[in-house]
C-alpha cells in the first residue's frame, strides 16, 4: 500500500518546471495507509465469514455429522501447529519493537523467524492434508473443512508473502525508528491471520 | 469568479516525453509497461496455465499422454492466470515489484498525472480525473453492449414461439444482459462519476492510494472482456441468470467459469475502489471540511463504499464456491452428498441485496446535488438525508431473504425479512420527500441535468412501491420470478440508477470535459427516455400479474399483444439512448467551451477551472460553511485562503465562492 | 409562496387522479380467474396495497408537477436563488411517522392474509399430492390415502374441486418451481428437500402449471395443466388410471416437454 498523494515528498519533488500538487490536508490523526490495512481486514473477515456460512449450514442447519463419520480430524497435530502460529505473531511483535527502538538486528531475526515459522506453519498444514485420510471431493463436511482450512491456508500464504517483502527490505537496511509503517501494516495483516487461525482452529477442530 | 479559476495544467512537462516520447525500439516496446508487454505474458500466461494443470494432472495419477491434456481445466486455469499477467503487462503492479524486492522505489513524480492526449487515456494513469473519465466511458460502452442484448431478447419476444435465437442462446442473452449491466455498468459508473467529482469536492489533490485507483479501473475491462467472451465458449455464454443459482450453475457448461471468475475481477475492483474512497474522504477532507459540510454525494459515496466493504466478499464467495464445486468436484451444492443448495442462495443475496442499494445510493447523491444547485435552495433536511442513508445501510443488510419468499426456506425467516424490506422504505421515503421539498419555493432551472433528476423522482417512486408491494409475502409468492419482478428491477435500476446516472453526466459534463452538451439534444433524450422507458416497462407488471414467467423465449398466446408493444417501444427506447450517445460524442469533440462553473455552484469541484487543473488546486481550499447555502446571503462553501481563526459560518475575508458575485 | 388558488387546485388535480387511479385499479382485470381461496385473499390484498399506493404515488407526481408549474425559472430571475429553508422539524418526523406506520399496517394485514391461506383446515383431511420435478416435466404421485388403493403416478394433475390439496414436492435435478397462477401459489421445488402448499379448491377447470424457475434450455416448455374437477369426477379418474394401470409408461412416450429436450442440457445438468 502507498499514498502518493500524501507522502511527504509529495509536492517536495519538484523537479522541472512542473510541480507536484500541494501536500493534501490531513483530516485524520489515523494513518492512510493503516485504515486501508484496516478496512482491506474487515472484508477478509467478511469473506471468512460467507465460508462460515457454508459451514454453519452444512454442520448446523443441515446437522450432518462432524467429522463425517469414518473420519477423525488430527486435532493434536493442528494443536501444535496453532502454537507455531501463535509464536511467530510474536516474534513479529518482537522485530517490530526492536526496529521502533532502532536495533536493526533484532529487526532482522525477529522478521526472518517469524518468516520461518509461518512456513514451517505451511508445512505442516500441507503434511495434514496428505495424511488425513479423506478428500473434498467425498461429501459436504469433507469440503467445507479442506475449504475453511484452504481459505485460512491461502491467506497464511499471502501474509507470507508480505512477510518475505518486509524481510528483503530490512535486509536490504530500509525501515528506521521514523520510518517503520512498511513493518507495522504487513504486521497487521499477519495478526488478523493469526487470529482468524484461532477461530478456524475451535470452530473446526475443537467444538 | 475568475480569481478563483486557475491556470489550465502545465504543458507536458519534459520527464514525460522520455516514456511516452515518439516511437522506441521494438525491444523496448515488449519491455516498457503497455500493451505490447501485456500482449506477450498472455500468451505466457496460457502456457503457465497449460503446463500447471498437465503437472497436476500428472502427479494425481493421470497416466496417459490424453488425460494430461483437459481443455477445461486449462481454461479455467488461464482465466486466472491471463488477466493477472496482463495487468503486470501493462504495468499495474509495477511499483508494487519494486517495493516488494526492496529496490529503492520511484517517489511519484506525477508524471503519470493528466491526459495530454486521447492516448494517454489507454494507459495506466494515477490521475483520478483521468481514471474517472476511463471508468465512465468504459461502463457506458457495456451500457451499449447490454442494451444492445437486450434488443435481441425483446426481437425473440416480439413474438410466442421461436423467433431467431434458439432456447440456450436467450439464456446466456438475458444473463449477460444483467451480468454486464450491474457489474459493468452501474456499479462501476457510480464509481468513476465519484473518482472524478469527490476529490475535488472535499478539496484533495487526488484519491489516497492513485496506484491502487489505477489498478482497480483495468480489472473492470478484464472482468468485461470475460463476460462477453464466455459466448465464445464450447456450450455458449452462461445461462442461469445473473444469479446463477445451484445446481444448474455447477452442471453449466464452461460458459459459468467465465462469470464465476469475470466476477472476482469486477468484485475486487469495486472493492479496491470503495476501500480508496473511504480512506480518502476519511483522511483526506479540506481544513474545516467536517463531515456535515461534506456535500451529499461524498455522504452517499461514503455510505455505498461501507456496503461494498462488507458485502462484496460474500459474492466472491459465492463464486469461489461454485468454482470449486465445477473444477474440483467439491460438494457445497451437491445434495446427494450432504451439500447445502440453499445456502448458495443466501451467501449470494447477502451481497445483492446490498448490491441493489450499491446501486442506487450514489444516484441519491448525484441527485442531491443537482436538485440543489438547479433550484437554487439548501438540501431540505440535510441531516436527515444524511442519517437516512446511513439507515439504509444497515437495514439493507437485513433483507436479503425477501428474495427468497418462496426459495422453500424455514417458513419464519419470511416473517422478520418482511418486515425489515417494509421499513426500509422509510428512509428512503425521507429522501423523496426531502427532495420534494427542497424544491418547494426554489428557482427550478428545467435544463437537461433536472429534468432527468424530476424524471427519477417520479419513475423511481413507482419502482420502489412496487418493490414495497414484492415485500408482502402472498403476494411475493404468486409475482415472484414473473414480469412483475422484471418491471421492478427495470423501474429502479433504469427509472432508478440510469436516470440519476444520465442526469449525473450531464452535471458533471462541462466540467469533465471542458465542453457544454447540446441542450436541445439533452431535451429530446429525457423526453423520448421518459416516455418509452414506461411504454417499455410499464406492461410488464401487467404480463407478470396476469402469469407470464421471467426467462422464458417463448411464452404463452395470451401474452403476445402486450409484448409486442413492449417490444416495440424498447426499440425506441434504445435508439433514443442513441441520441445521448450522439450528444456525448459530439459536444466533446466540438462543443462550446464551458465555464469553470456554470451551474454557479458553491461545491468545490466548481471552484477550478473546467477541465480542472492537473492537480486540483494549487493551494488547499479551507471549507467555511455548508455546501448548499443558495439563497443564504453572503454565504461561502470554501475559499482559498488559510481560515480565519475559528472558520465560522460568517463570511470571512478572503476570495469567496459565493455565486453571488 | 404560491397562491392559496394554485395549492388548492392542485389538490384537488390530486384527489381526482388519485381517485381515478384507484377505480382504474377496479377495471383493469389483472389476475388471471381464482381457482382457490388463497386467490381470493391475495387478489384482495393486491387490490389493498394499490390503493395504499396510488395516492403516494401520485403525491409524489403532484408536488413536481405543481413545483415546475409554479417555481420553474421565469425569464430575468436568472441569478435568483430560491428561499433559503433548511429543514423543519415537525414535517420531518411526520413523513417518517406515517410512512412507517402505514407499512407497518400494510405487512401486519399480509401477514393476516399468509396465515389464513397457510393454515390447515380442520375437519376433512387433506389431499396430499406428491410433485416431482425434473427437467423438463413434472410428474404427480397419488398416495394410497388418496387412490384408496395402489399409490399412482401418472403426468396428469386432477384434483378434486372444494378439498383442500397439500403438495409435497420435490426435485429430481435442479431447482425447478411449481407455480399455478390461477391458484396464485408457488414454492420452488429444490433438490436434497421437500417443499410444500396447500391450495383450497373451488373452482372447477383446467388451469396451466408453470415451471417458475429457470432450470436449464428447457425451462419455457416445462408446462403442464391441472383439471380441477368434481369429487365424483375425480374418483372415476382415479378408477380408470387404476385399470389402466400406472399412466406414466404410457404417457412418458408423448410427453410434449420431453421429446423437445436438447439431449446435452440433460447430460449436462444430471452430471
Ligand atoms: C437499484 C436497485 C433496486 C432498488 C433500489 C430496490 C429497492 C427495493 N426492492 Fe428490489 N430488486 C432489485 C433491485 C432494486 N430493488 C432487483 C434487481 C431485483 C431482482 C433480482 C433478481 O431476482 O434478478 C429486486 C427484487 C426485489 C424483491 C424480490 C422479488 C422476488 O424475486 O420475488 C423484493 C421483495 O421484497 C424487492 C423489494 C424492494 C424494496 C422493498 C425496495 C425498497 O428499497 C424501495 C424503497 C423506495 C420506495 C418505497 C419509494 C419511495 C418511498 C416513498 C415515496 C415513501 C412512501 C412509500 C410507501 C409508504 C410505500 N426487490
Ligand atoms: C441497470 C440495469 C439494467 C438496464 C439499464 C436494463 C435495460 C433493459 N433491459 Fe434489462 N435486466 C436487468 C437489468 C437492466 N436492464 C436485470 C438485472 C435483469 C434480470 C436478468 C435475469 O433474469 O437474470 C434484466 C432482465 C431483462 C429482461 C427479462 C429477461 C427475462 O427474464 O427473460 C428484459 C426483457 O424485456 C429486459 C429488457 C431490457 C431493455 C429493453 C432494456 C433497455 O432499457 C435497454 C436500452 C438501452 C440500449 C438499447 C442500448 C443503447 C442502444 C444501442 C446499443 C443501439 C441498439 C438499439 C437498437 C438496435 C434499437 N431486461
Ligand atoms: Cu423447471 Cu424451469
Ligand atoms: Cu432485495
Amino acid at each position: 500500500m502507498e499514498a502518493a498523494s500524501i507522502s511527504v515528498h509529495g509536492a517536495g519533488h519538484g523537479e522541472h518546471e512542473h510541480h507536484g500538487p500541494p501536500p493534501a490536508n490531513r483530516s485524520s490523526r489515523v494513518e492512510p495507509q493503516l485504515l486501508g490495512m484496516l478496512l482491506f481486514i474487515i472484508s477478509e473477515v467478511m469473506v471468512f465469514g460467507a465460508f462460515f456460512t457454508a459451514y454453519f449450514f452444512i454442520r448446523v442447519a443441515q446437522g450432518d455429522p462432524w467429522p463425517a463419520l469414518g473420519t477423525q480430524l488430527p486435532v493434536e497435530v493442528a494443536g501444535v501447529n496453532t502454537a507455531i502460529l501463535v509464536s511467530s505473531s510474536l516474534t513479529l511483535h518482537w522485530a517490530q519493537a526492536s526496529i521502533k527502538n532502532g536495533n536493526r538486528w533484532g529487526l532482522k531475526a525477529g522478521i526472518l523467524t517469524t518468516f520461518l515459522l509461518g512456513c514451517t506453519f505451511l508445512f505442516v498444514q500441507i503434511n495434514e492434508y496428505a495424511n488425513i485420510g479423506f478428500a473434498p471431493q467425498d461429501a459436504a463436511q469433507q469440503t467445507i473443512f479442506y475449504s475453511l482450512t484452504g481459505l485460512h491456508g491461502a491467506h497464511v500464504l499471502i501474509g507470507l508473502m508480505l512477510l518475505l517483502f518486509v524481510t528483503i527490505r530490512s535486509f536490504r537496511g530500509h525501515y528506521s525508528p521514523e520510518e517503520h509503517r512498511g513493518v507495522e501494516v504487513p504486521g497487521i495483516y499477519w495478526h488478523f491471520v493469526d487470529i482468524m487461525w484461532i477461530i478456524v482452529y475451535t470452530t473446526v477442530y475443537v467444538i | 469568479m475568475a480569481t478563483t479559476v486557475q491556470a489550465p495544467g502545465p504543458a507536458r512537462p519534459p520527464a514525460q516525453s522520455s516514456h511516452r516520447g515518439a516511437s522506441p525500439s521494438l525491444g523496448a516496446k515488449l519491455r516498457a509497461p503497455g500493451f505490447y508487454r501485456a500482449a506477450w505474458m498472455m500468451v505466457l500466461g496460457v502456457a503457465f496455465a497449460t503446463g500447471l494443470t498437465w503437472l497436476v494432472r500428472m502427479s494425481t495419477g493421470h497416466t496417459t499422454f490424453r488425460h494430461f491434456i483437459d481443455g477445461e481445466a486449462i481454461l479455467t486455469v488461464s482465466l486466472i492466470a491471463v488477466p493477472l499477467l496482463f495487468l503486470i503487462g501493462i504495468g499495474g503492479f509495477d511499483y508494487w515489484f519494486y517495493w516488494a524486492l526492496g529496490k529503492p522505489t520511484r517517489p511519484e513524480d506525477h508524471s503519470g498525472h493528466g491526459a495530454y492526449s486521447w492516448r494517454d487515456y489507454f494507459r495506466v494513469n494515477t490521475d483520478h480525473k483521468v481514471i474517472g473519465v476511463q471508468y465512465t466511458v468504459t461502463s457506458f460502452f457495456f451500457l451499449l453492449v447490454g442494451g444492445l442484448m437486450a434488443m435481441l431478447m425483446r426481437a425473440e419476444l416480439a413474438q410466442p414461439g421461436a423467433q431467431f435465437v434458439d432456447a440456450n442462446t436467450f439464456n446466456g442473452l438475458f444473463s449477460v444482459h444483467a451480468t454486464l449491466l450491474i457489474f459493468l455498468f452501474v456499479i462501476p459508473v457510480f464509481a468513476g462519476l465519484a473518482n472524478f467529482v469527490i476529490p475535488l469536492m472535499i478539496g484533495a489533490p487526488d484519491m489516497a492510494f492513485p496506484r491502487l485507483n489505477a489498478l482497480s479501473y483495468w480489472l473492470l475491462p478484464v472482468a468485461g472482456a470475460m463476460m462477453l467472451a464466455s459466448f465464445l465458449a464450447p456450450g455458449g455464454a452462461f445461462a442461469d441468470g445473473w444469479t446463477a443459482y445451484t445446481p444448474l450453475s455447477t452442471n453449466m457448461p464452461v460458459g459459468q467459469t467465465f462469470f464465476s471468475i469475470g466476477v472476482q475481477f469486477a468484485g475486487a475492483s469495486s472493492i479496491m475502489t470503495a476501500l480508496n474512497f473511504l480512506v480518502t474522504i476519511i483522511t483526506m477532507r479540506a481544513p474545516g471540511m467536517s463531515f456535515f459540510r461534506m456535500p451529499l454525494l461524498v455522504w452517499a459515496n461514503f455510505a455505498t463504499s461501507l456496503l461494498v466493504v462488507i458485502a462484496t466478499p460474500f459474492i466472491a464467495a459465492s463464486q469461489f464456491f461454485v468454482l470449486l464445486d465445477r473444477a474440483l468436484g467439491f460438494n457445497f451444492f451437491n445434495a446427494g452428498a450432504g451439500g447445502d443448495v440453499l445456502m448458495y442462495q443466501h451467501v449470494f443475496w447477502f451481497y445483492s441485496h446490498p448490491a441493489v442499494y450499491i446501486m442506487m445510493l450514489p444516484g441519491f447523491g448525484i441527485i442531491s446535488e443537482i436538485i440543489a444547485v438547479k433550484s437554487r435552495k439548501p438540501i431540505f433536511g440535510y441531516r436527515m438525508m444524511a442519517f437516512s442513508l446511513l439507515a439504509i445501510v444497515v437495514l439493507g443488510f437485513t433483507v436479503w431473504a425477501h428474495h427468497m419468499f418462496t426459495s422453500g426456506m424455514a417458513a419464519w425467516i419470511r416473517i422478520p425479512m418482511a418486515i425489515t424490506t417494509a421499513i426500509i422504505a422509510v428512509p428512503t421515503g425521507i429522501k423523496i420527500f426531502s427532495w420534494l421539498a427542497t424544491l418547494w419555493r426554489g428557482v427550478l432551472h428545467l435544463d437537461t441535468p433536472m429534468l432527468f433528476a424530476l424524471g427519477f423522482l417520479t419513475t423511481f417512486t413507482l419502482g420502489g412501491i412496487s418493490g414495497v408491494m414484492l415485500a408482502m409475502i402472498p403476494f411475493d409468492i404468486h409475482v415472484s420470478a414473473t414480469y412483475f419482478i422484471v418491471a421492478h428491477i427495470h423501474y429502479v435500476l433504469f427509472g432508478g440508477s440510469l436516470m440519476t446516472i444520465f442526469g449525473g453526466v450531464y452535471y458533471w459534463f462541462p466540467k469533465m470535459t471542458g465542453r457544454m452538451f447540446d441542450e436541445r439534444l439533452g431535451k429530446w433524450h429525457f423526453w423520448t427516455t421518459l416516455v418509452l422507458f414506461n411504454l417499455t416497462f410499464a406492461p410488464m407488471h401487467v404480463l407478470g400479474l396476469q402469469g407470464m414467467p421471467r426467462r422464458v423465449a417463448t411464452y404463452a398466446t395470451k401474452f403476445a399483444d402486450l409484448n409486442l408493444l413492449v417490444s416495440i417501444a424498447s426499440f425506441g427506447l434504445g435508439l433514443s439512448t442513441l441520441i445521448f450517445v450522439y450528444n456525448m460524442i459530439t459536444s466533446w469533440r466540438g462543443g462550446p467551451r464551458a465555464l469553470a462553473n456554470p451551474w454557479r455552484g458553491l461545491t468545490l469541484e466548481w471552484q477550478v477551472s473546467s477541465p480542472p487543473p492537473v492537480f486540483n488546486f494549487d493551494r488547499v481550499p479551507t471549507v467555511v460553511g455548508g455546501p448548499y447555502e443558495y439563497g443564504v446571503p453572503g454565504a461561502v462553501h470554501g475559499i482559498f485562503k488559510p481560515a480565519p481563526a475559528g472558520a465560522g459560518a460568517s463570511a470571512p475575508p478572503g476570495v469567496t465562492l459565493s455565486p453571488s458575485e | 409562496m404560491p397562491s392559496r388558488r394554485a395549492i388548492g387546485g392542485a389538490l384537488l388535480a390530486a384527489l381526482l387522479a388519485a381517485t381515478a387511479g384507484i377505480a382504474l385499479s377496479y377495471a383493469i382485470h389483472w389476475f388471471p380467474v381464482q381457482a382457490t381461496t388463497q386467490a381470493k385473499n391475495t387478489d384482495r390484498l393486491y387490490h389493498v396495497l394499490v390503493i395504499a399506493s396510488v395516492p403516494i404515488f401520485v403525491l409524489v407526481v403532484t408536488v413536481v408537477l405543481f413545483s415546475v408549474w409554479q417555481f420553474r425559472m421565469r425569464p430575468g430571475q436568472e441569478l435568483q436563488d430560491g428561499q433559503p429553508i433548511h429543514g423543519n422539524t415537525r414535517l420531518e418526523v411526520f413523513w417518517t411517522a406515517i410512512p412507517a406506520l402505514l407499512l407497518l399496517g400494510l405487512v401486519s394485514y399480509s401477514f393476516v392474509v399468509l396465515r389464513d391461506n397457510e393454515k390447515k383446515p380442520g375437519g376433512v383431511p387433506e389431499v396430499q399430492i406428491g410433485v416431482t420435478g425434473q427437467q423438463f416435466f413434472w410428474t404427480y404421485e397419488y398416495p394410497p390415502s388418496v387412490t384408496g388403493g395402489r399409490p399412482l403416478k401418472s403426468y396428469q394433475l386432477y384434483l378434486p374441486e372444494g378439498d383442500t390439496v397439500y403438495f409435497n414436492m420435490r426435485s429430481k435435478d435442479v431447482i425447478h418451481a411449481f407455480w399455478i397462477p390461477a391458484f396464485r401459489l408457488q414454492e420452488d421445488v429444490v433438490p436434497g428437500i421437500t417443499t410444500h402448499y396447500r391450495a383450497t379448491l373451488d373452482r372447477v377447470g383446467d388451469y396451466p402449471v408453470v415451471c417458475n424457475l429457470l432450470c436449464g434450455a428447457g425451462h419455457s416448455l416445462m408446462r403442464s395443466t391441472v383439471h380441477v374437477v368434481t369429487r365424483a369426477q375425480f374418483q372415476a379418474w382415479l378408477k380408470a388410471q387404476e385399470r389402466a394401470g400406472s399412466t406414466v409408461a404410457t404417457a412418458s412416450a408423448g410427453n410434449p416437454a420431453r421429446s423437445r429436450l436438447p439431449g446435452a442440457v440433460v447430460g449436462a445438468a444430471a452430471g
